[in-house]
């Protein structure tokens, strides 16, 4: 069953066509990668789809509903969420305050008379590979690594049931690449839906059913990693030929 | 809304309650006078702090919130004699409505353009009152002969405390919820803030009503305590200075500290006078207000809170 419906996207900045008639298919508990070479465009599907760009024309369905002319917030209270390709943690914030704030529900009698729930602040963090030792560490004591993980983190709280994940494994060593994707590998079983964009091929490569690859906006090719890696123009595009 | 409140919080609170209630038997009838004033401008830098130190939106306009407050209370209750516990809560009511339209639009923009904006729209409001229905706002001459609500100094003091201790603790209490951690949020990231399923135009709304209410509130009182009411009292820049530069002394974003910055300021302006009669006081606590900045960016409250680590230890 199809959870993500991208179809016929358009954005353009200017005079300059960053999404040209885009389309894709996510089907639920898949995990779909989306490459292409820098300047491809994926980024800015991510952000389409979060509504960070407005679309010029197409559609986003998730789960049957269109969710283009909706807010960010309202799409991810449907279950879509976000990371970044620089991480974005609230700097002056913990690790379990970073986590509560992906916790916190998006009404203010909530946030006011609510609590916090230091139990699944610590669950979240230990899905992520976090110790509870770690829980009270501020952004910049924490490496690049840690950093993913905890936007990781932020982003499962929010209880997305679609991920997207853009260049997860930017700037990681070769022992925190091997937990992100034992943690991806994890949620996939669990029945999570990722999208997820790299430029790290051989990473990428075991953490996803399906590959699309994209150049210009469009799409150029759509299957099996090892079909699409090995189409021509898939090939030409990242060597600018 | 308990979550983060301990027994060393209460005796905090008790303890500041307590020294309230003794001042007047600890100090002059003339220092009691400039706290009253003190703890005015601390209402003011409270609710400036709730909206600016908090969330990293800049009112320059802070005095248009306060204005309504006390214009409406003013023109309710010496025009139409309508009773002060009425106008009063009418005032509060007029302003968080009257300021929620003004800044609906200005909520989607940020940085310097939203400090512009209130800017503007506390010059609006000075021209305004001089000039919309005179008869009501007693025009550039204001209004004089409002009814006051306290006699003398101490009664004055006490209810100025009153009021400050109460807001002190409501934003204060506000701030120790999952709300204050939304709102501190959004001055670090607020793009990662609606990424994490929030609307944080809601969130700023409630804050820039919050913040009007006590500013309302406050300006409504204060109108109550001085018997009078002028346009060039209110809506003038130094006003706005000072709530701001209080505020940033004490500690922005931190709801308390405001309120002893204000007091830092008022009593050194105060006890400037002697020396310095004119507007080049203000000089001198530009100065304490730069060299406190290089030393220490998060103001008083982030010093008081390293001297008691310090003790701790």
């Amino acid at each position: 069953m199809t959870i993500l419906a991208l179809d016929g996207l358009v954005k353009r900045f200017g005079g300059l066509t960053a999404t040209n008639q885009f389309s894709a298919d996510v089907t639920e508990g898949e995990s779909l990668g989306l490459i292409g070479p820098n300047g491809a465009g994926k980024t800015t599907i991510f952000s389409l789809i979060m509504g960070e760009h407005r679309l010029n024309e197409g559609a986003i369905r998730l789960k049957g509903e269109a969710i283009q002319d909706l807010p960010t917030h309202a799409r991810i209270q449907r279950g879509v969420a976000r990371t970044y390709q620089v991480p974005r943690p609230f700097a002056e914030m913990t690790v379990a305050e970073n986590i509560r704030v992906g916790l916190t529900p998006d009404s203010i009698m909530a946030m006011i008379f609510g609590s916090s729930n230091a139990a699944e602040e610590l669950a979240l963090a230990e899905a992520v590979g976090f110790e509870a030792a770690d829980l009270d560490r501020l952004p910049n004591e924490l490496s690049m690594g840690d950093l993913r993980k905890l936007e990781l983190a932020r982003t499962l709280a929010t209880g997305a049931k679609v991920v997207l994940l853009d260049e997860v494994f930017a700037g990681l060593t070769v022992g925190e690449i091997a937990q992100i994707s034992e943690l991806i590998n994890e949620k996939r079983r669990s029945g999570m839906t990722f999208v997820i964009v790299s430029h790290d091929l051989r990473s990428l490569e075991p953490l996803i059913d399906r590959a699309v690859a994209m150049t210009a906006g469009s799409v150029i090719a759509e299957g099996a990693y090892a079909d699409v890696i090995a189409d021509k123009q898939v090939r030409d595009s990242y060597l600018g030929a | 809304m308990t979550s983060n409140l301990n027994l060393r919080h209460a005796i905090y609170w008790a303890l500041f309650a307590g020294l309230l209630f003794a001042m007047p038997y600890l100090v002059s009838k003339g220092d009691l006078r400039t706290m009253i004033f003190a703890l005015y401008v601390g209402i003011f830098a409270m609710s400036w702090d709730f909206l600016s130190g908090r969330t990293g939106y800049i009112s320059f306009g802070h005095p248009f919130l306060i204005g309504i407050g006390a214009y409406a209370t003013a023109i309710l209750s010496y025009r139409f004699d309508v009773p002060v516990m009425f106008s009063i809560p009418l005032a509060v009511i007029i302003t968080m409505v009257a300021s929620t339209m003004f800044i609906l639009p200005a909520l989607r923009i940020k940085g310097s353009y939203f400090a512009l904006v209130t800017l503007a729209f506390m010059e609006l409001m000075y021209q305004l009152v001089q000039v919309i229905r005179p008869d009501l706002t007693g025009g550039t001459r204001g209004i004089s002969g409002v009814e006051t609500i306290t006699r003398g100094a101490v009664n004055g003091f006490y209810l100025a405390a009153f009021l400050a201790f109460c807001v002190a603790l409501f934003l204060w209490l506000l701030t120790r919820t999952r709300l204050g951690a939304a709102q501190s949020a959004i001055g670090m990231d607020e793009e990662a803030l609606k990424g994490s399923g929030i609307n944080a135009t809601k969130l700023k709304l409630f804050t820039f009503v919050v913040s009007a209410a006590v500013a309302g509130l406050g300006g409504a009182f204060y109108v109550h305590y001085l018997g009078s009411i002028a346009p060039r009292a209110i809506f003038d820049i130094n006003f706005v200075f000072t709530i701001i530069v209080a505020a940033l002394l004490g500690g922005a974003g931190t709801i308390t500290g405001p309120l002893f910055g204000a007091f830092f300021l008022t009593f050194l302006l105060e006890y400037l006078r002697p020396w310095l009669p004119g507007a080049e006081r203000y000089l001198i606590y530009g100065g304490v207000a730069l060299v406190l900045y290089m030393y220490q960016p998060k103001g008083m409250y982030a010093i008081a809170a390293k001297l008691r680590a310090g003790v701790m230890k």
